[in-house]
C-alpha cells in the first residue's frame, strides 16, 4: 500500500474488506461496499446519539482498510442492533452486519471484548441459555419464582456437553 | 455452389489481443466451401473494405463471412462493401467474435480462440445456404404524429411543421404545456418558465401545419415505418370547443367551485368541475371533469346547471361522446414526459403525516406567482409565516429501494428554489439544503451553485433518517453532517423533499401500443445509449424528453429537435426500402389455421380463403417472428433464418 | 385457522424472568382452540451471540427449528429477537443449500436434521393473520373502551425488510389493528419505531436506560394511557426498569406498560393473576381506573 494515515502512521490493510465479507458471506447477502457516504445511517443511528458509534464511518474504514482502528474501538460494542441503518440504507447496505463482522474479527484476533457478551457465551455453552430462571419480585415486592407461579420447569438441551462440543466446532470452523 | 470468403477483423486489440487470429485464419481456410480466408486490423475501415472487395473479384467469392463485432454495429457497412463488389447484400453472414467472445473471455485466451473457431464454423455453415434477397419499395406518408405536448413535444412539432410537413400533436390534458408550464423559474438563468414557454404554445396554436388534438390519447397503432395507422381517442370535454370563447363565466358559477383538487397546482389549490388547467392554457377552452360534475354524475345540478345557464354561446353539451380519430402518419415522436415518485412511499419522511412536508414540484406551484398562494410561501397546515425551510435532496433517488438513478435535476432545482426563497423572503429566512453530492454538470450550473454557496443558505452534507412532526405541527429531523462531523437537530416550518422523476405510471401501456421497449428503470429505451439517443427499437418511432430518462430543459429541447430531425429523415422521403428479411408461409405446409393472422401485430397476415393458406403482405411484415413461434405446422419461415439453417449451425458445434 | 397445536419456543428471557408473558400466553391462546406444545431440548436462539460469532447464531437457530420439525410442529416464537433469528437462519439456508448441508452435518451429531418444512410465527402474525381479527373480536367480553395505548413493536419484529417479517418495516399497523379489536385506540407517535435500549443494557446501562427513559417520556407526554408490547426485551426495559429509566433521564414516569396478550386476556374477562398482571412493575392498575372513567 502506498497510503499512510499521518495522524496515526497506520497503513491500511488491503484485505480488510475481504475479511469482513468472508464473515458475512453465505450468512448474509453478499455485501458489496458501494457506500457513497450519504450518512443516512448515522443520522438515524440509535447508538450514535449516546455512544458516538458512526456506522457510515465503519463502512468507510472497513472499505479503506483502516480496520485496526475499528477492532480496537469500544464504539463497535455499543451498537443497539435497532437495524435502522440496514433498513434505510439507500444502497441496501447493512452497516449493522459489518459491525457484527468487525466484532467477530475482534474476537478471533484476541482483542479485548466486552465482558457482557463473553459472559453470555459462557452461559449458553454451560446451560444452553443466556440465563437461568430467576427469582423476581412482583409489584408488591413479594419474591416470585417460576415454580411458585405454577409454571413447568424449563426443558433445556438434554446433553449439554454434546451441544457445547458442536457449538465449539461450528465457531472454530466458521460456517459459510 | 457456394464459394465462401472469411474475413477476420482484429478490431485493434479488442479481438486480436485475445483471440489467436492467425490460428483462426488457418482454421477457417480449411472449412468446407471456404476458398479464401484473410485478416485485417480494422475490417470496417476503407482499406479493410478493399481487402474484401479485391478478394471477391480475385477468388470469385459469392458468400461472405465477416468475423468481427455485433451486426448491430457494422452489418450495414459490410453489406455495402459486398454490394459494391457486385454481390447481393444478403449474402453476408457475421460472426460476432468481439461481444460474444473476446470481450467476455479476455482472461481465457485459449478457450476464447476455441470459441471463436466455433462461431466462425457456424457462420460458414449458415453462409452456404444464404439466399439472395431483394428489397421492395414502399410509399411514405409525409405526415407526422407527436405524442405529448410538453416542451419536448411542442419543440418537435414546431421543428417539423416549420419544414412544411403536417404534424398531428396529441395531448391528453385539456391544454398543452406539460410540466414546464407548472414550473416557476428555470435554472440557472432564472428565466420565467411560462414567459419562455407560452410564446411557443401560441406558435403551436397558430401554426397552419399543426393539428392539435388535446384531451386525446393514442389508443392503437398499426402498420410500420413510413405508414403508421393510428387511432386517437378524443375524450368528451362536454363543451363545444367550436363555440367556447374561454370567457370562464361557467367556472365562476359552477357549484363545485373551489371544491375540486387542482392537478395543475399539484393539489395545493382548488378548481371548479368545469375548468381550464391554467390561465395561459392553449387552447383556452373549458372542459368538464366528468368525475366531479354533478350533472354528469347524477344527471342533476340544482334546478338547472348554472354553467349552462350562464353560457350565452350555448357551448355546454352534456351529450358529447368520445370520438375515435384515425390518422395515417409516416413517423411518430413520443414525448410523454414524466411523473414524480410518490413521496408517501418514503414512510420515514412522513410526507403523508404533515401538509408542511411537500415535494419539489409542489414547491414550484407554491412559489409561483400564478400559483394558489400567488407566490407567497407560508405553512400549508396553518398559514403561519415560514422562518425555516429545509430541502432534502436525493429523496428516493440513488436509492435501491426506490429509484437507483440520479434524477439529474434535483440539485440544481433545489439551488434555484433557495435563490428564489431568499429573493422573495429576505435575509432572515433560514434555508437548509441537505445534500449528498451537488451535481452541477450543465452549462452555467457550477457558476450558479457558487452563487448560492456564497449566500446564507446552510449546506448540510448528510441525509436525515426520518422526519418527525411534533405536537405543534413543527417539523423536526436529525441529520449527521459529514463535513462538521456533528449530529444536528433541525426544526423547520416547511420541508421540501426532492424526489426523482419517474416514468409515467401508464408508460407500460403506451410502450405496448407503440411496440417500443422500456429499460429496467421503466423509461422508454433508446436504441443506442450514445449514438442513437432518440431512436427506439421500432423503426420510424422516436423518443424525446423525459419519457426517455430524467433530464433538464436544455437537454429535453435538444433531444426533441434531434428526434424531429430523425422523423423528418423518414417522412421527407418519397419511398422507403422495405427490409426483405421477413417471414413467409410455405404453401405446401400451411393448413390455413389462421393462428398467425391473429398473432401478427402488424396486420401483415391474411387468410386466403380460396386456397386455404395464409398470405404475407411483404410491406407490412417486419420479420418479428411471432408467426414462426406460433405456427403449429412449421409453415412460417423466416428468410435467411430458417429452422434448418439454425439447426445446421447448432450441428456444427455439438 | 388450520392450526390446532403449535410448538412453543420461548427462548431465554421469557422463561427465566418474563413470567407474565408466559402465563398470559398459556392462559389466553388455548381459548382460541390452540394447543401450546412444550418440547425437550430447545436452547438459546443464538441472536445474543451474533457479536461473538455469526455462525453460532445461525447454528443455534437451525437447531431449534430442527427440534420442532422433528416433532412435526410449527413454532410460536413470542420473542421478536428469537423470531428474527429463526427467520434469518431459514432465509440463509434457503438461499445457500451448501451451507444447509454443512449445518446438517453438525446437527447429525445430535441426531437432528434441518429440512425447513415447518413454519414459525410470532404472536403478532399468529393473532392477526392466523387466528384473525374477527375471532378475537368475538372473544371480547369487556372491551377496553376509552384507552389510548401506544404500540411498541420492537425492532426485530419488523426489521430488516430483506427477510420475511410479520409486519411492514416502516409502517406496521397490525398491533394497532389488534388494539382496536379489543376496543382500545392507538394513535401514531413519532417514537413508534424507536429502540427500547435493551440491547446495550448488558454493557452500558446508562445509555440503555437513557433510550428507555426517552421513549417512555415521549409516550407519556403524548398523553397515552399506557403502552403495549409484544417483546420481552422491550417489556423488561419499559416496565421492570421504568423507575431507573426515569431517574436516568430525570423524568417522573408513571406509565402502565403491558403485554398485548395481557390486555387481550383482560378484555376477554380473564383473572388478573392468571395473566401475571401482578408481575408488571409499572402502574398497570391505572388502566382499569381510566377505563371506568
Amino acid at each position: 500500500m502506498s497510503i499512510v494515515d499521518l495522524t496515526s502512521m497506520a497503513e491500511p490493510e488491503g484485505e480488510a474488506q475481504k475479511k469482513v465479507n468472508e464473515i458475512i458471506k453465505g450468512l448474509k447477502e453478499d455485501i458489496p461496499n458501494d457506500c457513497y457516504q450519504c450518512g443516512k445511517c448515522t443520522s438515524g443511528c440509535e447508538a450514535f446519539i449516546l455512544t458516538e458509534l458512526e456506522p457510515h464511518k465503519v463502512m468507510a474504514l472497513s472499505k479503506s482498510g483502516f480496520i485496526d482502528e475499528l477492532l480496537n474501538s469500544s464504539e463497535i460494542w455499543t451498537c443497539v442492533t435497532c437495524l435502522k441503518c440496514k433498513e434505510r440504507c439507500p444502497q441496501d447496505l447493512a452497516p449493522v452486519d459489518v459491525i457484527f463482522a468487525v466484532k467477530n474479527i475482534a474476537v478471533v484476533s484476541g482483542k479485548q471484548i466486552d465482558s457482557g457478551y463473553s459472559n453470555m457465551l459462557q452461559a449458553v455453552l454451560g446451560t444452553g441459555f443466556i440465563q437461568s430462571p430467576k427469582e423476581v419480585v412482583d409489584r408488591e415486592n413479594n419474591a416470585v419464582t417460576r415454580e411458585g407461579l405454577g409454571l413447568t420447569p424449563m426443558k433445556g438441551p438434554e446433553e449439554i456437553a454434546k451441544l457445547q462440543q458442536v457449538l465449539m466446532k461450528a465457531a472454530m470452523e466458521t460456517l459459510r | 455452389m457456394a464459394r465462401i470468403g472469411v474475413f477476420i477483423c482484429h478490431c485493434g486489440t479488442n479481438i486480436g489481443g485475445v483471440v489467436d487470429v492467425d490460428e483462426l485464419v488457418k482454421f477457417s481456410s480449411k472449412l468446407d466451401d471456404v476458398v479464401h480466408a484473410d485478416d485485417y486490423k480494422y475490417m470496417c475501415s476503407d482499406p479493410g473494405g478493399k481487402v474484401i472487395k479485391d478478394a471477391i473479384e480475385e477468388h470469385d467469392l459469392n458468400r461472405i463471412v465477416v468475423t468481427s463485432c455485433s451486426p448491430r454495429m457494422h452489418e450495414p457497412t459490410f453489406q455495402s462493401v459486398i454490394e459494391d463488389a457486385g454481390l447481393n447484400r444478403f449474402c453476408l453472414e457475421m460472426a460476432n467474435v468481439r461481444e460474444h467472445c473476446s470481450w467476455v473471455h479476455k482472461d481465457e485466451k485459449e478457450e476464447a480462440t476455441k470459441k471463436a473457431k466455433d462461431l466462425v464454423a457456424m457462420a460458414v455453415r449458415k453462409a452456404k445456404t444464404l439466399e439472395a434477397l431483394t428489397s421492395f419499395q414502399k410509399d411514405v406518408v409525409h405526415d407526422a404524429l407527436v405524442i405529448g405536448a410538453g416542451i419536448a413535444g411542442i419543440q418537435a412539432a414546431l421543428d417539423m411543421a416549420e419544414t412544411g410537413k403536417k404534424v398531428y400533436l396529441v395531448e391528453r390534458e385539456p391544454s398543452i404545456g406539460g410540466r414546464m408550464a407548472q414550473l416557476d423559474k428555470t435554472f440557472p438563468t432564472l428565466d420565467c418558465s411560462s414567459c419562455i414557454l407560452t410564446p411557443k404554445m401560441m406558435d403551436v396554436a397558430r401554426h397552419p401545419n399543426i393539428e392539435l388534438l388535446t384531451y386525446s390519447e393514442v389508443a392503437e397503432v398499426d402498420g410500420s415505418v413510413g405508414d403508421f395507422k393510428v387511432k386517437v381517442k378524443r375524450k368528451p370535454t362536454y363543451v363545444d370547443w367550436e363555440k367556447c370563447n374561454g370567457c370562464g363565466e361557467c367556472a365562476q358559477v359552477c357549484r363545485m367551485k373551489e371544491r375540486v383538487s387542482d392537478e395543475f397546482n399539484e393539489g395545493l389549490g382548488k378548481r371548479s368541475a368545469i375548468y381550464v388547467p391554467f390561465q395561459q392554457a392553449v387552447p383556452l377552452k373549458y372542459t368538464i371533469d366528468p368525475s366531479k360534475c354533478l350533472m354528469l354524475l347524477s344527471g342533476k345540478c340544482g334546478d338547472s346547471p348554472p354553467c349552462q345557464d350562464v353560457c350565452e354561446l350555448g357551448a355546454i353539451d352534456y351529450q358529447q361522446e368520445e370520438k375515435i380519430i384515425e390518422l395515417n402518419v409516416g413517423s411518430i415522436v413520443v414525448a410523454t414526459g414524466y411523473d414524480m415518485l410518490d413521496a408517501s412511499d418514503m414512510y420515514e419522511y412522513s410526507y403523508s403525516r404533515s401538509p408542511d412536508i411537500i415535494t419539489n414540484l409542489e414547491f414550484e406551484r407554491l412559489i409561483s406567482s400564478s400559483g394558489p398562494t400567488s407566490g407567497h410561501v407560508h405553512r400549508l397546515s396553518d398559514g403561519e409565516e415560514v422562518k425555516s425551510v429545509s430541502f432534502i435532496l436525493c429523496a428516493g433517488s440513488r436509492d435501491k429501494d426506490h429509484k437507483e438513478y440520479c434524477c439529474r435535476i434535483g440539485c440544481m432545482s433545489a439551488l434555484k428554489q433557495a435563490y428564489l426563497l431568499r429573493d422573495h423572503m429576505g435575509e432572515d429566512l433560514e434555508i437548509n439544503i441537505c445534500y449528498t453530492d451537488i451535481r452541477s454538470f450543465g452549462k452555467g450550473y457550477e457558476e450558479f451553485y457558487r452563487r448560492i454557496r456564497d449566500g446564507r443558505s446552510n449546506f448540510i452534507r448528510g441525509r436525515p433518517s426520518e422526519i418527525d412532526v411534533d405536537e405543534d405541527g413543527k417539523l423536526i429531523y436529525n441529520i449527521f453532517d459529514t463535513t462538521t462531523q456533528k449530529l444536528l437537530e433541525v426544526r423547520s416550518d416547511l420541508i421540501v423533499l426532492v424526489p426523482p422523476l419517474v416514468p409515467r405510471n401508464d408508460s407500460g401501456e403506451l410502450s405496448r401500443i407503440l411496440r417500443i421497449t422500456e429499460g429496467a428503470d421503466g423509461f422508454f429505451l433508446e436504441s443506442h445509449p450514445k449514438l442513437k439517443p432518440s431512436d427506439t427499437t421500432t423503426d420510424g418511432i422516436f423518443i424525446a424528453g423525459c419519457c426517455q430518462g430524467p433530464k433538464d430543459i436544455p437537454d429535453v429541447v435538444a433531444q426533441a429537435s434531434g428526434a424531429a430531425a430523425k422523423a423528418m429523415g423518414i417522412i421527407s422521403r418519397e419511398e422507403l426500402e422495405s427490409d426483405p428479411m421477413i417471414a413467409w408461409a410455405d404453401p405446401d405446409m400451411c393448413v390455413g389455421c389462421g393462428v398467425c393472422v391473429d398473432v401478427c401485430p402488424y396486420s401483415a397476415r391474411e387468410l386466403n380463403e380460396v386456397m386455404g393458406i395464409a398470405e404475407v403482405d411483404a410491406i407490412l411484415c417486419t420479420g418479428c417472428g411471432g408467426c414462426i413461434a406460433s405456427c403449429p405446422s412449421n409453415a412460417c419461415i423466416h428468410k435467411n433464418m430458417t429452422k434448418q439453417q439454425i439447426l445446421r449451425m447448432i450441428d456444427e458445434v455439438i | 385457522m388450520d392450526l390446532d397445536k403449535i410448538g412453543l419456543y420461548l427462548g431465554c428471557l421469557i422463561p427465566t424472568e418474563q413470567y407474565a408473558y408466559e402465563l398470559a400466553l398459556r392462559e389466553v391462546l388455548p381459548e382460541f382452540g390452540l394447543e401450546l406444545v412444550d418440547i425437550e431440548g430447545p436452547a438459546c436462539c443464538g441472536a445474543p451471540l451474533r457479536h461473538i460469532n455469526l455462525s453460532l447464531t445461525m447454528y443455534l437457530s437451525a437447531r431449534n427449528i430442527a427440534l420442532f420439525e422433528k416433532e412435526g410442529l410449527d413454532i410460536l416464537a413470542p420473542c421478536p429477537y428469537c423470531h428474527q433469528a429463526l427467520s434469518e437462519a431459514k432465509d440463509i439456508m434457503k438461499k445457500n443449500p451448501a451451507l444447509k448441508e454443512k449445518v446438517n452435518t453438525y446437527l447429525k451429531e445430535e441426531g437432528l436434521e434441518y429440512r425447513g418444512t415447518n413454519e414459525h410465527f410470532h404472536l403478532l402474525d399468529l393473532l392477526h393473520d392466523e387466528i384473525g381479527i374477527e375471532k378475537i373480536k368475538e372473544s371480547i367480553k369487556e372491551p377496553l373502551e376509552g384507552l389510548n395505548i401506544a404500540a411498541h413493536y420492537g425492532c426485530h419484529l419488523i426489521r430488516p425488510n430483506d427477510i420475511p417479517r410479520p409486519d411492514h418495516s416502516e409502517d406496521p399497523q397490525k398491533l394497532e389493528t389488534l388494539l382496536k379489536a379489543i376496543g382500545a385506540k392507538s394513535e401514531y407517535y413519532n417514537e413508534k419505531l424507536d429502540c427500547c435500549g435493551a440491547h446495550i443494557f448488558i454493557n452500558d446501562q446508562e445509555s440503555a436506560l437513557t433510550k428507555t427513559g426517552q421513549k417512555l417520556e415521549a409516550v407519556q407526554k403524548h398523553g397515552f394511557d399506557g403502552m403495549t408490547t409484544m417483546c420481552p426485551w422491550g417489556q423488561r426495559m419499559f416496565d421492570a426498569k421504568q423507575d431507573s429509566a426515569g431517574q436516568t433521564v430525570g423524568a417522573s414516569l408513571s406509565l402502565p406498560v403491558i403485554y398485548y396478550i395481557q390486555l387481550l386476556g383482560l378484555a376477554m374477562g380473564k383473572e388478573q393473576e392468571k395473566l401475571g398482571l401482578h408481575l408488571n412493575k409499572s402502574p398497570v392498575d391505572k388502566l382499569g381506573s381510566k377505563e371506568e372513567d
